[in-house]
């Protein structure tokens, strides 16, 4: 059998080529986070520098801006004591549990109402309105009737989670291609085979994308609530240090939110990638 | 020994809510696509299937795969009433349709798995049929690394892979060009040789169609019926040259000469199409 016509590749347009070459390469998620670091670097060096002599020199008071390297040495003593990690663990603690009840609810949920019309129609209105309702707005409730404990934080994470994951849920399972479930069907695929080896990949990017914002704003609205009603977490830790004028613990605390912040974006990334590295590579086989 | 029956076979849809067709001054929400078709193939015969655009082709596979019910009439396999997907079926489709989150590998095993075969056993044989298209190394690809000619050959495997008794294949190579379909066209002619199932494949290409067959069916304008059917008689294996016999030129005029009214009123039968949309 000779393939030999069938593999001489299309002539393309070389530096297009080479350019393409270049970018697939380099192993992605760690080359593009390098060269922003690189270029970023600058910058963050003036900033941090401007925060450090700023309050040494008097410009701006330095009981509301410490200078950095006094912020950087309370938060290394709050490392050493473990005091950080505890305010982390608790806030981490509080938002996985309420996101986790977020996925295991609007997941199922989405599933049926993307894929059966009568539980769309039938919920559509519904969620709408929860959607547009702001999680934030909604703590005094949870407080009212959870009360100040636990409860009404995993409530307020769960609620921030559950509308990206419910919505992005529905529209992958719309998304899936006809032709995909024809083809299945056409090999005597089960009705339970075609939602598990089907329609649940082909849903997963867009519950992933869904994810990613879920996990992010559960985040955020465990420090607010945190901030309002709490005795440990995060928020606690900087609303709390605001109160009592302890502005490098504050600083600290805000540091250490947006480090949480940086690592967990980066980690989402990474999974979203993973999840649908079988998307177009921008590499193909020989024609 | 008869394998598949097709007999007063008709499919008549109903459109959806607000849309109407309008045939001889008839306004009506249905359409019928076919129209009483007769047709019997025999087991390990090659039919190619040509007809204008629109006039039902593809609804006649989907009766014969299972995954249409006809309006009246029957499909049978093996004197068995078809109702639902058949596991001696398998089916072709013009857009690949593989799974994309799926290697190469793991979608010819999808066939397998879903009948339960066990792992061991169905990566062996996606291999195998792998290998048999002239994939080897490429079983860890994801489709989207593919080539579209690469993508079909894996498709095919895919549908080779549960030793089908009927393979359906709607317009296979319409998507590829030229040259890769002539080696497709020899590399199926090759492995059907083999194995001989039984072969239902539609195609717009009368060169393919002469190409591959045993018999032509030729379909009507909508609502189809079969106009005709021509035997080609021309010696297997068959090589690509024998496109440019005299015998083959005759067999290319003859169907044409068939096919001509029906695409002349197919035309006709577009305008009227446009009227409403899918
Ligand atoms: N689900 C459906 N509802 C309504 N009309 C349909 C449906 N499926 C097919 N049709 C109509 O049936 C007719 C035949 O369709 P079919 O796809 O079988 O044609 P075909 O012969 O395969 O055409 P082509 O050669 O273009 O693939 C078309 O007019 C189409 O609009
Ligand atoms: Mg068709």
């Amino acid at each position: 059998m000779s393939l030999t016509i069938d593999r001489i590749p299309p002539i393309r347009n070389t530096f297009a080529l080479r350019r393409k070459r270049a970018r697939s390469k380099r192993p992605t998620a760690l080359g593009d986070t390098f060269s922003t670091l690189m270029l970023g670097l600058p910058a963050l060096i003036a900033f941090a520098l401007l925060w450090e002599i700023a309050p040494r020199a008097g410009w701006i008071n330095a009981l509301f801006f410490p200078p950095l390297s006094q912020v950087l040495s309370v938060l290394w003593e709050m490392i050493v004591s473990g005091h950080l990690a505890n305010h982390i663990g608790i806030s981490l603690q509080r938002a996985s549990i309420g996101f986790s009840l977020a996925v295991v609810v609007a997941v199922p949920l989405g599933f049926l109402m993307g894929r059966y019309p009568f539980f769309e129609k039938s919920s559509d209105f519904l969620v709408q309105t929860l959607r547009n309702t702001s999680q934030f707005a909604l703590l005094p409730v949870f407080i009212l009737v959870l009360g100040i404990g636990e409860a009404s934080k995993i409530a307020i994470t769960f609620y921030a989670a559950v509308f990206f994951l419910l919505i992005n849920t529905i529209v992958g399972v719309k998304s899936v291609d006809p032709l995909l479930v024809k083809a299945a069907r056409s090999m005597g695929t089960s009705d339970w085979d075609l939602f598990k080896k089907v329609i649940f990949p082909s849903a997963i990017p867009s519950i992933v994308a869904g994810a990613r914002l879920g996990v992010k704003t559960s985040l955020f609205s465990v420090i607010a609530a945190e901030m309002l009603a709490a005795q440990s977490g995060i928020g606690y830790l900087i609303q709390n240090s605001s109160l009592m004028l302890e502005t490098d613990r504050m600083y600290a605390g805000i540091l250490t939110l947006t480090i949480i912040g940086l690592v967990l974006n980066y980690l989402l990334v990474a999974g979203e990638r993973r999840a649908t590295h079988w998307h177009g590579t921008g590499e193909s086989g020989p024609n | 020994m008869e394998r598949i029956a097709v007999s007063a076979l008709r499919k008549t849809f109903t459109l959806k809510p607000g849309q109407t067709v309008t045939v001889d001054g008839v306004t009506s929400d249905r359409i019928a696509v076919l129209d009483g078709v007769d047709l019997t193939i025999d087991s390990g015969e090659f039919i190619t299937v040509v007809g204008p655009s629109g006039s039902g082709k593809s609804v006649l596979l989907d009766v014969i795969a299972g995954l249409t019910e006809a309006t009246s009439g029957v499909a049978r396999i093996d004197g068995i009433e078809v109702s639902k997907p058949q596991t001696r079926t398998a089916y072709v489709f013009q857009q690949y349709a593989l799974f994309p989150w799926r290697t190469a590998l793991q979608n010819v095993e999808y066939a397998l798995e879903v009948r339960g075969v066990a792992t061991a056993e169905r990566r062996d044989k996606a291999r195998h049929f792998l290998h048999l298209f002239g994939l080897k190394g490429f079983e860890d690809r994801f489709p989207s690394q593919l080539s579209g000619g690469m993508q079909q050959r894996v498709a095919i495997a895919r549908a080779l892979s549960t030793d089908p008794q009927v393979l359906l294949m709607d317009e296979p190579f319409a998507a590829l060009d030229a040259q890769t379909r002539d080696i497709l066209q020899s590399e199926l002619l090759r492995i059907w040789e083999q194995i001989k199932t039984t072969v239902v494949f539609v195609t717009h290409s009368i060169d393919e169609a002469i190409y591959l067959a045993d018999r032509v069916v030729v379909m009507t304008a909508r609502p189809a019926s079969i106009k005709e059917i021509v035997a080609i008689d021309l010696p297997r294996p068959r090589d690509l040259d024998i496109r440019n016999s005299a015998a083959f030129n005759a067999y290319r005029g003859r169907v044409w000469e068939s096919l001509r009214d029906e695409v002349g009123k197919a035309q006709r039968d577009w305008a009227l199409a446009s009227s409403y949309a899918n």
